[in-house]
């Protein structure tokens, strides 16, 4: 029993990894740029969530309405400012250029978030989330279980913005071939910058989860980085949902990884196992097997 | 990224000359805090040259450079705190990277581009994570070895480990390996096309510049009084790596040196001011040359030579219409 | 309509296209023919905005068009269909249709010109709901078309629409060509078939090494000698 209670809660966390990895799979697979600082993308979501519910005592579930638009707005001047200067190159370069990029731009955040509110870790208390239900002999956590719940319909909604509204097909459209989108009429910068913002609020938004059921500190963008990196390089790209699943995947992995090898091995399965993934996929996420 | 076809030999000798000139300093000058500069910029020098080598010249971006700069400070300390000769133990530090290189090689080189940049990062940080599992405390010097601890040799053996990484980078340009990790850096199925081949070129590129960043971390473990056996695999070492290159002009022999230099200093005089400021704008700046300025201060510095010489050569001589 | 004058196109060092002028009047078929790597298809890319122009000009209802972003292009009224067709593959045939038709001028009508689509291609009906990369060359070549109709152009350009399709498809689809045109859509078309180009075009280009080397009516240069001898000779029949 409690084994499972382990297991159940990795897959709580694991919502949340398929969350994160979703923003991130939405950018490499439209933009063909890989943002390693996305981690930090989450860090700064979360920090919101955090002064918001400190400082206006929002409910951080309610913040999520703000901090999703401000890391929407981040995701707007990162692309303006920064990526939207890398997808000009071909794509090899594009992905190399970007990795280089997001490598700086995740220093120079952390180093940024540090100067600004100290190394310290944070969480947001609320009144419910240290509550627990008790299901068949498990002990869930409130909080925790809400977030994945907000997690999944995050992703159902992103989802069905990419398949049924204009701009989400276009996304998809400029995905597979942009040139052949751009002779459709469609504005592939344009779809770009969305896809960019769509995806960083989606960082956001899991990093606002991560503030409440979790903690946050500057030193988690690199860690959720390589969550969300596992996950799309496990999950592939191309459906949100299977992201997701691949989330709670690695969720329930780690969880039972550090029951076998103990806890501080914990990190070292995912990674272990995104290398393995990678060499037996070298051609990439985008070529054929 | 693109590196000289040539060896500038100018440059190159210029910067042999000037640093070997840093070698009369601490005859000149007592004070501690600059030998330990120059330790610093000496280091930092190693590390960029080292990781020069696999990304700017044979053009595989390795992030996880770190694992071997680790490596060889964490079998250095190891056998020199158990009694070896620092110079054995930095050797063995060397060796032992130098074979993990070749196993990441044999393993990894299938990846391409960022593909192997990533699937790198994650080795070291499978390293350090386990690492920092396994020898969680403090590495501290035993007390004998405190005081009689002279910051002479490690400064001398940083500079001749500089001076070594300058003139194995300036060798290799004008090797024959030279030719052929340029070949496969340029394009590597065109490169193998042509019968070079591109498998022993990066094996052989991998093994220099693991060599070399073991033979920094062992003199990295030489000069530290204390640290966390984990430190040295962190990937703030390998940014400063990729930093200090990508500044001073990726694939350049003098261009990590210079990079090293403006590093260093900067980092000291903002230290001075703000303490973790320096991240911030070396971020920033770094992913400025990224984008706009990918020949570092090297390019800067052509194409400002080039600027003044068309200045000079355009302006009319007087009396003349 | 369409006029490039005196058009200069070159991929870094290599010479793509030089002096080329062409032109489409309203209501033509106009063919463009020649050999591979003659510069066909950079011309059409050329005139959609994909690839910006060394020198010359290309105007189009008498504006520069230059220049114009290629989205833009398709909001002006000119719609390509590329070589190799270049479908999204994974969304479904109604998909790709109703992307065809993604400017807001083409948007307001996206039902009729649907309809219309439907109508001209009954076999598209069928399959609406079928992945685009499921179906076969010919069905492909029709959703492509589809699409690039959907955004009711003035001009519908096609690059080398009969590659590796069957005679009997390449019949069919050229007919459709025919009815495309007397609705009023301008045709401009690439092609290496020649003989089915010609039989089908108004007029005609001849292309060679970037350079223009011939003009004419179709059935004119259908009947030349040189023409036949260069292009429809047996060896010279392409695929």
């Amino acid at each position: 029993m409690r084994i499972l209670q382990q297991l159940v809660l990795g897959l709580l966390l694991g919502g949340l990894y398929g969350l994160a990895a979703a923003g991130l799979s939405l950018i490499f697979g439209v933009l063909k740029v890989l943002n390693v600082a996305h981690g930090e993308l989450i860090m700064l979501g979360g920090y919101a969530a955090f002064w918001l519910s400190a400082i206006v005592g929002l409910d951080p579930f309610v913040a999520l309405a703000g901090v999703i638009p401000l890391t929407a707005v981040l995701g707007l001047v990162l692309y303006g400012g920064l990526f939207g200067f890398v997808v000009r190159f071909d794509e090899e370069t594009r992905i190399k250029n970007s990795l280089l990029v997001g490598f700086g731009l995740s220093l120079t955040l952390h180093a940024l978030a540090v100067k600004l509110w100290t190394a310290d870790e944070r969480s947001i208390p609320t009144g419910y989330a240290g509550q627990t239900i008790g299901v068949g002999g498990l002990v869930l956590p409130l909080g925790r279980l809400a977030s994945l719940a907000v997690a999944l319909a995050l992703i159902g909604l992103t989802h069905l913005f990419l398949a049924r509204a204009r701009w989400g097909q276009a996304i998809r459209a400029t995905a597979e071939d942009w040139e052949a989108a751009l002779l459709q009429g469609i504005d592939v910068r344009r779809a770009y910058l969305l896809a960019f913002a769509l995806g960083t609020a989606l960082a956001g938004a899991a990093g606002c989860l991560v503030a409440v059921g979790y903690s946050i500190s500057p030193a988690i963008g690199l860690e959720w980085t390589f969550k969300a990196l596992i996950v799309v390089v496990l999950a592939g790209l191309g459906s949100l949902f299977g992201t997701f699943v691949g989330g709670l995947v690695l969720g329930v992995a780690e969880a039972a990884s550090a029951l076998t090898f103990g806890g501080p091995y914990r990190e070292v399965v995912g990674l272990l196992i995104f290398f393995c993934v990678l060499i037996a996929r070298p051609q990439g996420l985008f070529g054929r097997p | 990224m693109t590196g000289p076809r040539r060896l500038d030999l100018r440059a190159t000798a210029a910067t042999l000359v000037g640093l070997a000139a840093l070698g009369a300093v601490p005859l000149v000058v007592r004070r501690d805090d600059v030998l330990n500069l120059g330790v610093v910029f000496f280091l930092a020098i190693a590390l960029a040259q080292s990781w020069n080598v696999i990304a700017g010249l044979a053009g595989q971006v390795n992030l996880g450079h770190a694992a071997f700069f680790g490596l060889g400070a964490l079998v250095t300390r190891s056998l020199w705190i158990a009694g070896a000769p620092v110079l054995l133990a930095m050797a063995a530090g060397a060796a032992v990277a130098t074979v993990a290189g070749v196993a990441l090689g044999l393993v990894a080189f299938r990846l391409r581009g960022a593909y192997f940049a990533i699937g790198t990062l994650a080795l070291s940080e499978i390293l350090r994570v386990s690492v920092g599992n396994v020898l969680a405390e403090i590495s501290t010097l035993p007390a004998a070895a405190i005081a009689g601890y002279r910051l002479g040799p490690r400064y001398y053996g940083a500079l001749a480990l500089a001076l070594g990484s300058v003139l194995v980078v300036a060798g290799l340009i004008r090797s024959r390996l030279g030719l052929g990790m340029e070949a496969v850096r340029e394009d590597e199925a065109a490169a193998e096309a042509s019968g070079v081949g591109a498998f022993g070129v990066k094996l052989r590129a991998v093994v220099v510049s693991t060599c070399l960043a073991g033979l920094t971390g062992g003199l990295f473990a030489y000069y530290h009084i204390s640290y966390y056996p984990q430190h040295p695999f962190s990937p703030i070492w390998t940014f400063d790596a990729v930093l200090v290159t990508f500044i001073g002009g990726v694939g350049t022999v003098h261009g990590p040196v210079l990079g090293a230099a403006f590093y260093v200093l900067f980092k000291e005089y903002l230290a001075v001011q703000w303490v973790d400021a320096h991240l911030l704008i070396f971020g920033a700046l770094f992913v400025l040359i990224v984008l706009l300025l990918p020949g570092g201060l090297v390019e800067a510095g052509q194409r400002i030579a080039r600027r003044l010489a068309g200045v000079l050569v355009s302006r009319p001589a007087p009396g003349v219409r | 309509m369409l006029e490039v004058d005196a058009l200069d196109v070159a991929y870094g060092e290599l010479r793509a296209l030089s002096g080329v002028s062409v032109r489409v009047d309203g209501g033509e078929v106009v063919a463009l023919v020649g050999s591979n790597g003659a510069g066909k298809t950079t011309l059409l890319r050329a005139v959609a905005g994909l690839v910006r122009p060394r020198a010359g000009r290309v105007r189009w209802d008498g504006a520069e068009l230059a220049g114009v972003p290629p989205h833009r292009v398709v909001e002006r009224g000119i719609a390509m269909v590329p070589e190799g067709r270049r479908l999204f593959g994974r969304m479904t045939v109604e998909e790709n249709l109703r992307l065809g038709a993604f400017t807001r001028r083409a948007l307001a009508e996206r039902e009729s010109s649907l309809e219309s689509v439907f109508a001209t291609f009954p076999r598209l009906r069928e399959r609406r709901r079928q992945l685009a990369g499921s179906l076969s060359g010919g069905e492909q070549q029709m959703v492509a078309i589809g699409r690039a109709l959907m955004s009711r152009p003035r001009l519908l350009m096609l690059d080398e629409p009969s590659l590796g399709l069957a005679p009997r498809i390449v019949e069919a689809i050229f007919g459709v060509f025919t009815e495309i045109n007397r609705r009023g859509v301008a045709v401009f078309l690439v092609e290496q078939n020649v003989r089915a180009a010609l039989v089908l075009a108004h007029r005609a280009y001849l292309i060679e090494h970037g350079r223009i080397v011939g003009e004419g009516s179709g059935t004119t240069l259908l009947a030349d000698p040189q023409v036949r001898q260069a292009y429809l000779g047996p060896l010279a029949v392409a695929r």
